[in-house]
């Protein structure tokens, strides 16, 4: 279990990051928290011929409330963001990076980096659909914003070119009268969910205003729906919201079965999470108004 | 850091990091894993390797604080970083709270996973002063244990939980020593060898070691030459160094420091070790003589010793007096504690009997094999069971030779 040779480039500037992806010709990879690459690499299951190491970039380890949001760079580990008070703006950061791999895994790994892996199980990237974050990405051709329902394309791909590099994501902060829900169920605290969801609603004067849901280890990619209408509909409670719920599952839920549940399980694992977190959702979303 | 820093795949870069309180630079290809550095360069083989790719935990090390996966990280990224490992963490005479309530819970059964834990759990502890029981098996679970004893790893954890409300105490074994490993080189074969004696080759300064030693020697000998005549030939590095079993002065090289070579053998084991020793106090009237040494194997083996000699006139007759902190890692490491002590005491022991004859003669005593000069020392010695170690070692002698 050792990686195959590689050539390393630590550069200090995005600009020179950028270059040394662009030099490779799109025989590189970017090396931030190294948590979900360098497994692969040990299993030999990818063998770039450079690792571009971006954390020595001066300014990518910047986390700051900004009028837009809470920006998170792409060298900022998940456990910092943790323990960052600022993150309390963003609850479901809080709610959600707990369940992202161990601790002494989140002691390196990045958010960005999670992101940029897109792995389709992963909580953080079904976290910026839900929220509709924005990543900054740089490239040879200059800057681009993408917001993180657009971002993800197929498992473990995202709309990154090669000589790309996603330097920071913002997660807008909770406004008033927004309440979050997040679950999961995986085999072992740590393991990648069989299925979770993230939920997000806002209730003014009472009212559900709108309502999104995010599904995660259910797609190739996060499964993001706007479910204002289901919720007006049907009512805020867990009970009323499980039938509709059972209903989506069909369309939100395109994984195939594996020994860990079948396709049906997870469909009704993803109903039931679905609707509880939805209706934890707006009990909070009702609190905060 | 303003340069871009570059590495081909088949190049060896150094990389400066601290390990347990010891600055190190290690020579490493980018693909070499910080848990193999760890082990293959630097001796540190506490720390564990399971599945190689982040699974098992066996691998945690602290990466400036935080506890990390020493098999996900590449030591080039380590570039200053400050990494504490399972020998940082306390001693076998003192060890970490941690360790004891591991050892009191018998919360290992084979030990593989027990650096592992130790070092999660350490980090929980110490980032955490609020932790739960119940929150243990989750805070925990970074780490396996295929033995499943896992109960009483949580139950260690507690306990000390329990008992440092205030933080748990910081790893009680970090300070300047030597660290160093297996293989001198480079680990990959494409990268040119280093050669043998670039490898072992002796440093220029001394480094006065701190930190608990490996072993620790408190030796006394009787000899039947004057006091000022067995201080003459301490003071007298010429005549001195002969009297050092396996030891010779190659090179005067200043400021008390001497340039030279031990050879310790010891039944299949053979080392010699190139190294630097240093006079860094002679007191005339105590009669006391304050010297560290340090030196080299070609195979990785390095030791590090801090002594103090000192003669002085009793009752009846004069006695020779040494105390030394030795300081061992690398493949001798693996010896342990009381073999290296017996080893030592014995090299001790022939010392002062050549020390006492050059006294005696006034001049170096003859060159003779180390195995013979192991013979001199038991027959002054007179002790059953050194006599039982010698057959031993003659019989090993008989072996070689035929």
């Amino acid at each position: 279990m050792k990686a195959a040779p590689f050539a390393y480039v630590r550069p200090a500037t995005v600009a020179d990051a950028v270059a040394a992806l662009a030099e490779t010709g799109g025989d590189g990879k970017v090396l931030a928290g190294g948590q979900s690459l360098v497994p692969v690499l040990a299993m030999r299951l990818g063998r770039p011929g450079t690792l571009v190491d971006v954390n020595a970039i001066a300014g990518l380890d910047e986390l700051a409330t900004t009028d837009v949001g809470l920006r998170v760079g792409a060298a900022v580990r998940q456990r910092r963001l943790e323990h960052e008070p600022a993150a309390r703006a963003v609850p479901l950061l809080g709610m959600a990076l707990p369940f992202v791999g161990h601790r002494e895994l989140r002691s390196r790994g990045t958010v960005c980096g999670s992101l940029a892996h897109a792995d389709p199980a992963a909580e953080l990237p079904a976290v910026a659909c839900c929220l509709n974050a924005t990543l900054d990405v740089t490239g040879r051709r200059g800057n681009r914003t993408v917001p993180a329902p657009e971002f993800f394309t197929g498992a473990m791909t995202t709309v990154l070119e090669p000589d790309e590099l996603l330097t920071a994501v913002t997660f807008p902060l909770a406004r008033a009268g927004e309440g979050f829900g997040f679950a999961e169920v995986a085999r072992r605290h740590g393991d990648f969910a069989l299925a979770g969801v993230v939920t997000r609603v806002r209730v003014t004067d009472g009212v559900v205003a709108e309502a999104v849901l995010a599904a995660f280890g259910v797609s190739d990619r996060p499964v993001v729906r706007d479910v204002t209408d289901v919720v007006r509909a049907h009512g805020t409670e867990t009970g009323a919201l499980r039938d509709p719920m059972n209903q989506f599952a069909a369309d939100v839920v395109d994984t195939a079965g594996d020994a860990h549940g079948s396709t049906a399980y997870r469909r009704r694992l993803f109903a039931a999470l679905a609707a509880r977190e939805l209706a934890a959702a707006y009990r909070k979303g009702s609190e905060t108004q | 850091m303003t340069q871009t820093v570059r590495a081909a795949a088949d190049e060896s870069v150094d990389v400066r990091l601290t390990v347990n309180g010891t600055p190190a630079v290690v020579h490493v290809q980018p693909r070499v894993t910080l848990a193999d550095t760890l082990r293959e360069q630097l001796g540190l083989t506490g720390t564990h390797l399971g599945c190689e790719h982040g699974v098992c935990g066996m691998c945690t090390v602290l990466v400036d604080g935080e506890a990390a996966r020493s098999c996900l990280l590449f030591a080039v990224q380590c570039e200053g970083a400050d990494v504490v490992t399972v020998e940082g963490l306390g001693t076998p005479d003192a060890q970490h709270p941690l360790q004891q309530a591991f050892s009191h819970h018998h919360a290992l059964q084979c030990g593989f996973c027990t650096p592992g834990f130790l070092m999660s759990a350490y980090d929980l502890l110490a980032h955490r002063t609020d932790v739960q029981p119940d929150e243990l098996p989750e805070e925990l679970s970074g780490v396996l244990c295929r033995c499943t004893g896992y109960r009483n790893i949580v139950a260690a954890v507690a306990d000390v939980a329990a008992a440092c409300p205030e933080g748990v105490p910081e790893p009680g074994n970090l300070g300047e020593r030597t660290l160093v490993g297996r293989r001198a080189g480079d680990m990959t074969h494409h990268a040119p060898e280093r050669s043998e004696q670039e490898a072992s080759r002796a440093p220029e300064r001394v480094a006065v070691p701190s930190g608990t030693p490996t072993t620790r020697v408190d030796v006394s000998a009787r000899m039947t030459s004057p006091v000022e005549k067995v201080w003459d030939v301490l003071g007298d590095v010429e005549r001195l160094a002969p009297c050092l079993p396996g030891a010779e002065v190659t090179e005067a090289i200043g400021e008390d420091r001497y340039r030279g070579r031990a050879r310790v053998s010891l039944g299949p084991i053979r080392l010699v070790f190139n190294g630097v020793a240093q006079v860094i106090e002679r007191d005339a009237d105590r009669r006391l003589l304050h010297v560290v040494g340090q030196g080299a194997d070609a195979g990785g083996s390095r030791t590090q010793a801090d002594m103090r000699i000192v003669v002085y006139e009793a009752d009846d007759g004069t006695t020779l007096h040494a105390e030394a902190d030795l300081y061992l890692s690398g493949r001798i490491a693996q010896f342990g504690r009381a073999l290296a002590g017996d080893v030592s005491r014995r090299m001790f022991e022939d010392f002062a009997a050549a020390l006492d004859e050059a006294a005696a003669t006034g001049s170096a005593p003859a060159r003779r094999r180390a195995g013979l000069r192991l013979a001199v020392g038991a027959a002054l010695a007179g002790i059953g069971g050194v006599v039982r170690r010698l057959a031993l070692r003659v019989r090993s002698e008989v072996r070689r030779t035929s």
